[in-house]
C-alpha cells in the first residue's frame, strides 16, 4: 500500500520512533489530524483527477506485542484483497513489566493498490503503542480510537498474553477475534485458553486462520463424495491417515521455530470423525497420543449412523441388496512427516481406506511437488478415475486467509464445534 | 423415519463449505468450439473453475466443430486462448495438465448424423474413463441458424436424455430474431428437450451487481417502502457502449440495438427493478414474478410506437480520441441500411405498484462512454420553504442510481445546504462503490452461469414464457418501424449522447436524460 503523499513528521517525537506508521500525533488529536490528512488527500486527488473513496465496513484492530510483528502485519494489509476496512487500529502492547507507562499514537492514510485507474480506495491507520499500567485499560484506549457504529474485528498476533485479562478486555469490545494457531508456540494449550476466554464473551466470534488452511482439503474431500456412486463408501471407511509436516530437528534448531504444529491435522481428523458419525469412547484401550513427536492414533467403534446416512452399505457395484457386515470400527491416525522447505503443520496427506467385501477402495489427497499443489486420486475396484492436480496456492497466503475471515459475520459454529472435538481427541 | 438411501442423502462433508451442494462430474459438449465465444469466454471460464476447484475431478469437455484439429492441437489452441483471456494468467502448468487431459476434440459438420454417433460413443467412453456418469451439458455456441439442426440431431441420436445421469442444454443469445422465430425455436427445442433441461443464457444475469438489485431492494428496510408510484417519479435504464461494430457488421446489420440490447439485457434489468418480491429465491419463483412484469408492460401499438420510441444511427464523429466513420460508411454495412444503433423507449408497467410511472430505456453504440445503470428518480417534496431564496433550479430531485458497469455501485443524490449565510442548496452524491467494500476479484459472469447450469439452478437463465413475453413487447415496435418511412430514423454524432430527437422526446414530459 502506498502512502498517499502524506507528511511524515516524526522529528519531534520522543521515545519510540515508528517512521512506517506515519505522523506522530497526540492521542486526543487523532480524529482532527486524520481529517486534515483526508483534506490534503482530497486536494491531491483533485489534482491528479483521481476519485477518492473512503471505505467503511469495519474497524480492524490488530494487536501485536512488539514492533517487528506489528510492522509485518501492517505490510500484510498491502496484499489484502478486500477494502472492507474503514480504520485499522494497530496496537503495539509493551507487556514488559518495566516498560514505561504511556500511550503514543501515529496516523496515516493508506490506499489499496488495486481496482480501477481512476479510483483509489483508502483507509486510515492509527498506530498506538501502549505500555506499563496503561495496558490494563487497553480496551478504553481502543474505544476512543474506533470509528463509530462499525463492527470491530480483532486480529490477535502471536501467543496469548500471560495476563489473560488484556485479551479478555479486548474481546469484550470485538465482534470477532482472529487468531492464528499455526503461530502459537504451544498450540494445544493456547487454543484451549483462547476458547475458554471466549466462553466468557458470547457476543464475540472466534476465527482461526489455521482452520482456513484446512478448508481446501475439506472441499477436496467433499468432492470425492459428490459422486453419488461413491457415497455408499462413506459407510465403509475403516482407516484414515493424516500426515502433517514437521521440521527436521536441525532445521528447528536453526530457526528457533517450533518444530511441529499438528493443529491442522487434528482439526481435519476431528472434522472427518464427526462427519462420519464416529464417537470417541472412554474405554478404548488402543488410543495413543504423543505430543512430542506429533503422532496420534484413535480407534473408535461407536457410531451415530444418522449423522451420515441411514441405509447400511449394500453391495455397491452389483447394486444388489446384500448387506455387508457392520463395520467393526475406524482407525484414525495423525503422523508427522519430516520435510525441509515446508512450514511445520502443513498438511501433506489424507487417505481414506474403505473395505467392501474384501476389496479396498482408497481416496487420497497428497501433497504435490510443492506446497502449492496437491494430487487427488481415487482407487475404486472396477472404476478407474483419472488423478488430478489441484492448486491450493490461495490457501496459505496470510492476506487471503485474513480476507476470508473478514468476510464472515457471526459465529463459525462448525469451527467452534471442531475445536471442542480436538480437545476431546487430545484429552487423556 | 423412512430410510434414506445413501445415494440420495446429502453429502455430509458439504456442510459449512462455500459450495453447499454436490457437483457431480459431467461432460460439457461445446458446439462451435473453434469459435470466438468459446475461446474468449467459455474455455477461460472453465479453466478458472478448475483452478479454483469447484469443478470436480473427471469434468470433461468435448469440443465439437468443423475444422480439422486433433485433441492435442485443440488443447494447444485452448491453452493459448486461456493465456490470453483468462482473468488468472499465466496458466498454472500442473493444473492445466490435469484439466487438458479431459478436453477432447470431435470434428464433424453439424448436419452430419455420423458426428452424433461418434459423439455418443465418445460420451460413453468418457463416462467409463472419467466417471462422468451420464451427466451432460450441451452448449450451443454456434450461429443461431445452426441451433435447429443440432437440436434435432441430438434428439435423433437419443442424446437428449439418458438413463444414468442428467442432460441439459445451454442456448446462447440471440434467442430468435423476432417473436415468430423465437416461438419456433422454443417449439423445436421443446420437441427434444423438456423446459427444465433448457438454459437460455443472458450473461447480464451472471453479473454480481445485477444479482445485487434484488438484494438491495429486498434486504434493506429503507428502500422497498418507497419503491412504487407514490414516491418514484420515473426510472431510466441506460446501457451505453462507446464501441462500434468491432468487426461484427454482419451480425449487427441483422440485429440492431433493439434486438441486441433491449429484448434481452435491458428488459431483464427492467424486470428486476420492477418485479414483486418472489415467494422464494428459486428459479421458478423468481421467474414467475419477472414474467408478470413483462406481461404488464403496456404494449406499444400503431402510432404509440412513433410517440414513444426514438431510433437512430450514429454518424461520423470522435469517440475515445479517435475519428470514426458513420454507421452507413462502415465496412459490411449497406449504405441504405435501416438498422438502428441507438434506441430510446418510454414504457409503462400497468400494475398496482407502477401505474403511471414511466420507464425510459436507452441504449446505443458510439456513445461517449461505456456505462450501464438504472436510475430511480424520486418525486420532489413541496419546495415553498425555499421560494424566497434564489434556489431556482438548485433543488434537484433525489436520484438513486444502481450502476452495473463499470465501477459497480450505488449512489444517492440529495440536496445539502452550501455553507454560508445565504440559503443555497446544492446536490451532492453519496456513493457506495461495490468494489470498495467487497473488492475480491469477481468471477466472470460466465463462470457463475456455467456453475449454476451444472448445479441445475436455472434462476439466472431465461424461461420460455419470459423470452416470448419480451419478444412480444419488442415485436410491436419492430413491426411499426418496418412500416415507417426511412426518414423516421434519426442520426447522432458519434461520441454524443444520442440524437437531439431523443432529448426532445423526454423534454416533452418535463424530464431529461441523466448524463451518466
Ligand atoms: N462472440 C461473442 O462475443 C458472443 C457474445 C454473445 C453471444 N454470442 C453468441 O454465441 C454464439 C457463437 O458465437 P461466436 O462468435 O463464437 O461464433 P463464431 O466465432 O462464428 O463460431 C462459430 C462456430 O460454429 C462452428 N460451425 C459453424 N457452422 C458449422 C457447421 N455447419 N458444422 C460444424 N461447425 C460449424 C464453427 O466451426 P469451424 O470454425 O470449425 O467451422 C465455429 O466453431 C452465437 O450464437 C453468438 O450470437 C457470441
Amino acid at each position: 500500500m502506498k502512502g498517499v503523499g502524506m507528511v511524515m513528521d516524526n522529528s519531534a517525537a520522543p521515545g519510540m520512533q515508528l517512521p512506517w506508521a506515519g505522523k506522530q500525533v497526540s492521542p486526543e488529536h487523532v480524529e482532527v489530524e486524520l481529517s486534515t490528512l483526508w483534506r490534503l488527500a482530497a486536494d491531491n486527488m483533485r489534482i491528479s483527477q483521481n476519485m477518492n473513496v473512503r471505505t467503511s465496513v469495519l474497524n480492524f484492530v490488530i494487536c501485536a506485542q512488539d514492533e517487528k510483528t506489528a510492522r509485518k502485519a501492517s505490510a500484510v494489509l498491502r496484499d489484502l484483497a478486500s477494502t472492507h476496512i474503514a480504520r485499522v487500529t494497530l496496537l503495539i502492547l509493551d507487556t514488559r513489566s518495566d516498560g514505561p507507562s504511556e500511550v503514543s499514537t501515529w496516523i496515516t492514510l493508506r490506499s489499496f493498490p488495486i481496482i480501477s485507474d481512476i479510483m483509489r480506495h483508502h483507509f486510515e491507520q492509527v498506530t498506538a503503542t501502549v505500555g506499563g499500567k496503561a495496558i490494563q485499560y487497553v480496551d478504553n484506549i481502543v474505544q476512543s480510537l474506533l470509528k463509530p457504529d462499525l463492527p470491530v474485528y480483532l486480529w490477535w498476533l502471536n501467543d496469548l498474553p500471560e495476563d489473560h485479562d488484556i485479551f479478555h478486555r479486548l474481546i469484550k469490545l470485538s465482534s470477532r477475534v482472529i487468531i492464528d494457531s499455526s503461530h502459537f508456540t504451544q498450540p494445544e494449550e493456547q487454543i484451549s485458553a483462547a476458547s475458554a476466554i471466549l466462553q466468557q464473551a458470547p457476543q464475540c466470534a472466534l476465527s482461526d486462520l489455521t482452520w482456513g488452511r484446512v478448508t481446501a482439503w475439506r472441499e477436496l474431500i467433499a468432492q470425492f463424495f459428490d459422486i453419488p456412486e461413491y457415497r455408499p463408501y462413506l459407510m465403509a471407511v475403516d482407516t484414515i491417515s493424516i500426515e502433517h509436516i514437521v521440521a527436521t530437528s536441525s532445521q528447528a534448531l536453526d530457526h528457533h521455530s517450533s518444530q511441529k504444529n499438528p493443529i491442522r491435522a487434528l482439526l481435519l481428523a476431528a472434522w472427518l470423525k464427526t462427519r462420519l458419525g464416529w464417537k470417541l469412547s472412554e474405554d478404548e484401550s488402543d488410543n495413543s497420543r504423543d505430543p512430542v513427536t506429533g503422532t496420534y492414533s484413535w480407534h473408535m467403534s461407536e457410531r451415530d449412523m444418522n449423522k451420515v446416512v441411514t441405509q447400511p452399505l449394500s453391495a455397491i457395484t452389483s447394486g444388489e441388496q446384500k448387506t455387508s457386515a457392520p463395520l467393526g470400527g475406524i482407525r484414525i491416525s495423525v503422523q508427522p512427516r519430516e520435510l525441509v522447505k515446508s512450514a511445520p503443520g502443513t498438511l501433506c496427506l489424507v487417505r481414506m481406506v474403505c473395505t467392501v467385501e474384501g476389496k479396498q477402495a482408497i481416496f487420497t489427497i497428497e501433497r504435490g511437488d510443492d506446497d502449492d499443489h496437491v494430487l487427488t486420486s481415487v482407487e475404486v475396484p472396477g472404476s478407474p478415475r483419472p488423478p488430478r492436480t489441484v492448486s491450493i496456492a490461495a490457501t496459505h497466503k496470510e492476506s487471503d486467509l485474513l480476507h476470508n475471515e473478514l468476510e464472515i459475520m457471526g459465529r463459525d459454529r462448525l469451527y467452534e464445534q471442531m475445536l471442542h472435538e480436538v480437545f476431546a481427541l487430545l484429552a487423556e | 423415519m423412512p430410510q434414506r438411501s445413501v445415494v440420495e442423502a446429502p453429502n455430509p462433508f458439504r456442510e459449512g463449505l462455500r459450495i453447499k451442494e454436490s457437483l457431480e462430474p459431467c461432460v460439457m459438449v461445446i458446439f462451435g468450439a473453434t469459435g470466438d465465444l468459446t475461446h474468449r469466454k467459455l474455455l477461460p471460464a472453465l479453466y478458472n473453475l478448475a483452478l479454483e476447484h469447484p469443478l470436480p475431478a473427471g469434468f470433461s469437455v468435448v469440443a465439437f466443430a468443423r475444422r480439422p484439429y486433433t485433441d492435442e492441437s485443440f488443447r494447444q489452441q485452448a491453452l493459448e486462448s486461456i493465456n490470453q483471456y483468462s482473468r488468472q494468467k499465466p496458466v498454472n502448468p500442473q493444473v492445466w495438465e490435469s484439466f487438458a487431459s479431459g478436453i477432447h476434440y470431435l470434428q464433424s459438420n453439424f448436419h452430419d448424423p455420423e458426428g452424433y454417433t461418434k459423439l455418443n460413443q465418445l460420451l460413453n467412453k468418457l463416462d467409463q474413463e472419467r466417471g462422468t456418469s451420464g451427466n451432460r451439458i450441451f452448449y450451443l455456441s454456434t450461429p443461431p441458424s445452426q441451433y435447429p439442426d443440432i437440436i434435432q440431431n441430438l434428439g435423433a441420436a437419443g442424446l437428449n436424455r439418458n438413463r444414468k445421469g442428467w442432460t441439459r442444454i445451454i442456448v446462447e443469445k440471440p434467442f430468435g430474431h423476432d417473436l415468430a422465430t423465437a416461438r419456433e425455436l422454443n417449439r423445436q427445442i421443446a420437441k427434444v428437450f423438456k423446459e427444465d433441461q433448457i438454459y437460455r443464457i443472458d450473461h447480464y444475469l451472471g453479473k454480481e451487481t445485477v444479482q445485487n438489485i434484488l438484494v438491495f431492494r429486498l434486504a434493506n428496510g429503507i428502500f422497498e417502502p418507497v419503491w412504487n408510484r407514490r414516491y418514484v417519479d420515473h426510472v431510466q435504464i441506460t446501457v451505453a457502449e462507446n464501441l462500434g461494430l468491432e468487426g461484427r457488421a454482419g451480425y449487427y446489420e441483422e440485429s440492431g440495438a433493439i434486438r441486441d440490447m433491449i429484448q434481452n439485457h435491458m428488459l431483464q434489468l427492467l424486470t428486476l427493478v420492477a418485479m414483486e418480491p418472489p415467494i422464494a429465491f428459486d428459479g421458478n419463483s423468481v421467474r414467475d414474478e419477472k414474467v408478470k412484469v413483462l406481461h404488464a408492460l403496456q404494449p406499444l401499438v400503431g402510432r404509440e410506437v412513433q410517440n414513444n420510441t426514438i431510433r437512430a444511427q450514429y454518424g461520423p464523429g470522435w469517440v475515445g480520441g479517435k475519428q470514426v466513420p458513420g454507421y452507413l460508411q462502415e465496412d459490411g454495412v449497406s449504405p441504405t441500411s435501416s438498422t438502428e444503433t441507438y434506441v430510446a423507449i418510454k414504457t409503462f408497467i400497468d400494475n398496482w405498484r407502477w401505474a403511471g410511472v414511466p420507464f425510459y430505456l436507452r441504449t446505443g453504440k458510439h456513445l461517449p462512454k461505456r456505462v450501464s445503470e438504472i436510475a430511480i428518480q424520486f418525486k420532489q417534496p413541496p419546495l415553498m420553504l425555499f421560494k424566497d431564496h434564489d434556489t431556482q433550479g438548485q433543488v434537484e430531485p433525489n436520484v438513486l442510481t444502481l450502476r452495473i458497469q463499470p465501477d459497480e455501485g450505488i449512489s444517492l443524490k440529495f440536496g445539502a445546504k452550501v455553507p454560508g449565510t445565504d440559503m443555497q442548496i446544492r446536490s451532492v452524491n453519496m456513493d457506495f462503490f461495490y468494489g470498495s467494500s467487497f473488492v475480491r476479484e469477481q468471477p466472470e459472469a460466465y463462470e457463475r452461469l456455467l456453475l449454476d447450469a451444472m448445479h441445475g439452478d436455472s434462476t439466472l437463465f431465461t424461461r420460455r414464457d419470459e423470452v416470448e413475453a419480451a419478444w412480444a413487447f419488442v415485436q410491436n415496435i419492430l413491426d411499426e418501424w418496418g412500416a415507417a418511412p426511412r426518414d423516421t430514423i434519426h442520426s447522432y454524432e458519434s461520441g454524443s449522447w444520442g440524437p437531439q430527437a431523443a432529448d426532445e422526446f423526454i423534454w416533452r414530459d418535463g424530464r431529461r436524460w441523466r448524463r451518466p
